[in-house]
């Protein structure tokens, strides 16, 4: 009985001590999500992509990197749809958000809110560049977060299509 | 049984007249003068004295490879974004395949030909009412390569740009011309899409702008300054057009006794029962009212494409 009880004690110890660093990476799940809202993030042109796409390399910050990576996506498909990007090397052309409506987000708050949910619809649209490897100095700590650069592939053609089909915003044929 | 049948018409009366689209514009892809210009396909000629140069369409459609693949690669994404294009070298072919048959084509029992008035011909051209002008030219430096490509939107009716993207391609060793022109088209006709598209959204909010035209015959012995009421008829035809515009906007540009001109009207897309209009219709109101009495005066009403009317009044 007494060696179940120091099992028991074990686990109960071994969970315990997870939990700080579960909830920590939650929080900076949040913060992260927070940031997209607040368009704490930047976005630059990557290259040429295939037809259909955008390449790009966006730029979120976290205090835990690997959140920074991965919301380097949701950033992508944010910019994309509301901010456009700069051109730049690479025969880079600078592009314009797919909407012109500077009201869109709040307009359809309850679409984007779901669309852009941890594992939202936002994922279908968007893969990392290099199986998500980031360059040597794509990733810089600045205070006590993280700068992490990732090359991401926007498929904005789907992108806009879906969004068109949705409602979200206008075709170039809507109203003839 | 009655009642239900009156209701269900209404509603489908309803139904149709709610959902009126406006006038789609055609668009077509032509290669600039610049650009025709710099290839060598312009057509020369002797008008009386003067040696004037027109691009000649028909053999750069003919000749250059890589106009047909920009064309068609343009062509193609726009059709993707549900608005396919005219394709210039097909309506060339086509209007010069009009022509012959129209010149073949005899009646059975009297033997008449196809009646042709001068206007008639001269406006077998092939047309759009937004033209996607082209151009590009190859820049080198040393062995790099680059491309710098411009399309222009161009409104036929008011002269306008109404939509546009250019640039110059990153320079390239090894890439051919025709990938870094594809590359070039791929990079910007988003732009170019976005910018129509906001051509578009003011068309919905403020009217399509046109352009319309008050002459006069001169076998008519009247002119614009013949006085109703104490108003010149000119000024009676600009308080119509002030009235029927969206938001009252129009330039009044010309105006004597035998010729008023009015661009930048903004009229509706639709008219009170929500059909949808283009300049001839508009302009029919017009005709209407100086047909009628007090005025009963005759007028021609002639139209070019969605955007230009011309009323000539005195005659039919």
């Amino acid at each position: 009985m007494k060696k179940l009880s120091g099992v028991i004690i074990v686990v109960v110890a071994f969970l315990l001590s997870g939990l700080p660093t579960h909830s920590a990476f939650a929080q900076a799940k949040k913060k992260a999500n927070k940031d997209t809202e607040d368009w704490r993030y930047e976005v630059e042109c990557a290259g040429v992509g295939k037809e259909g796409t955008y390449m790009i390399k966006v730029w979120s910050y976290s205090k835990k990197p690997q959140v920074a990576m991965e919301q380097c996506k949701k950033n992508a498909v944010h910019a994309v749809i509301f901010q456009g990007f700069a051109g730049g090397g690479q025969g880079c052309t600078p592009q314009k958000a797919l909407t012109n409506n500077p009201a869109l987000e709040q307009e359809k708050a309850d679409f984007f809110a779901e669309f852009f949910a941890d594992g939202g619809k936002y994922m279908k649209y968007v893969s990392t560049a290099n199986d998500g490897a980031i360059g040597a100095g794509d990733r810089v700590k600045v205070g006590k977060e993280y700068k992490v650069g990732v090359i991401v592939t926007v498929a904005k053609d789907n992108l806009r299509k879906d969004l068109e089909n949705a409602g979200i915003i206008k075709s170039l044929t809507s109203g003839f | 049984m009655k009642r239900i049948v009156i209701f269900l018409f209404s509603f489908f009366l309803l139904i149709n007249t709610g959902f009126g689209q406006a006038k789609k514009p055609t668009l077509m892809v032509l290669p600039s003068d610049a650009w025709c210009n710099s290839k060598g396909y312009m057509l020369e000629f002797d008008n009386q004295g003067t040696k004037e140069k027109i691009p000649d369409y028909k053999r750069a459609f003919q000749e250059d490879l890589d106009l047909i693949n920009v064309v068609s690669k343009i062509n193609e994404i726009m059709a993707q974004r549900g608005f396919p294009l005219k394709n210039a070298e097909t309506v060339l072919k086509s209007l010069a395949a009009e022509s012959a048959e129209d010149n073949m084509t005899t009646g059975k029992t009297k033997g008449g030909s196809i009646a042709e008035s001068p206007v008639d011909k001269l406006k077998k051209t092939a047309k759009a009412d937004i033209i996607l002008q082209l151009t590009w030219d190859v820049l080198a430096t040393g062995p790099k390569k680059s491309v710098r490509f411009n399309l222009q939107g161009l409104d036929s009716y008011s002269n306008k740009q109404v939509a546009g993207a250019q640039g110059t391609g990153e320079p390239s060793f090894s890439a051919e011309v025709a990938v870094l022109l594809e590359e070039a088209v791929l990079s910007k006709m988003d732009n170019f899409v976005t910018s129509l598209q906001s051509h578009f959204d003011d068309m919905f909010e403020n009217g399509r702008e046109v352009v319309i035209r008050i002459k006069k015959f001169d076998s008519w012995s009247d002119d614009l300054e013949k006085e109703y009421n104490g108003k010149q008829l000119g000024e009676i035809i600009e308080d119509w057009v002030q009235a029927n515009t969206v938001k009252n906007r129009f330039s009044k540009t010309d105006y004597t006794e035998n010729m008023m001109l009015f661009e930048q009207v903004r009229m509706p897309l639709y008219d009170a029962s929500n059909k949808a209009l283009d300049t001839r219709n508009f302009v029919r109101n017009l005709q209407k009212l100086i047909e009628a009495p007090p005025y009963s005066i005759p007028c021609k009403l002639t139209m070019k494409g969605l955007g230009q009317a011309t009323l000539t009044l005195g005659d039919k």
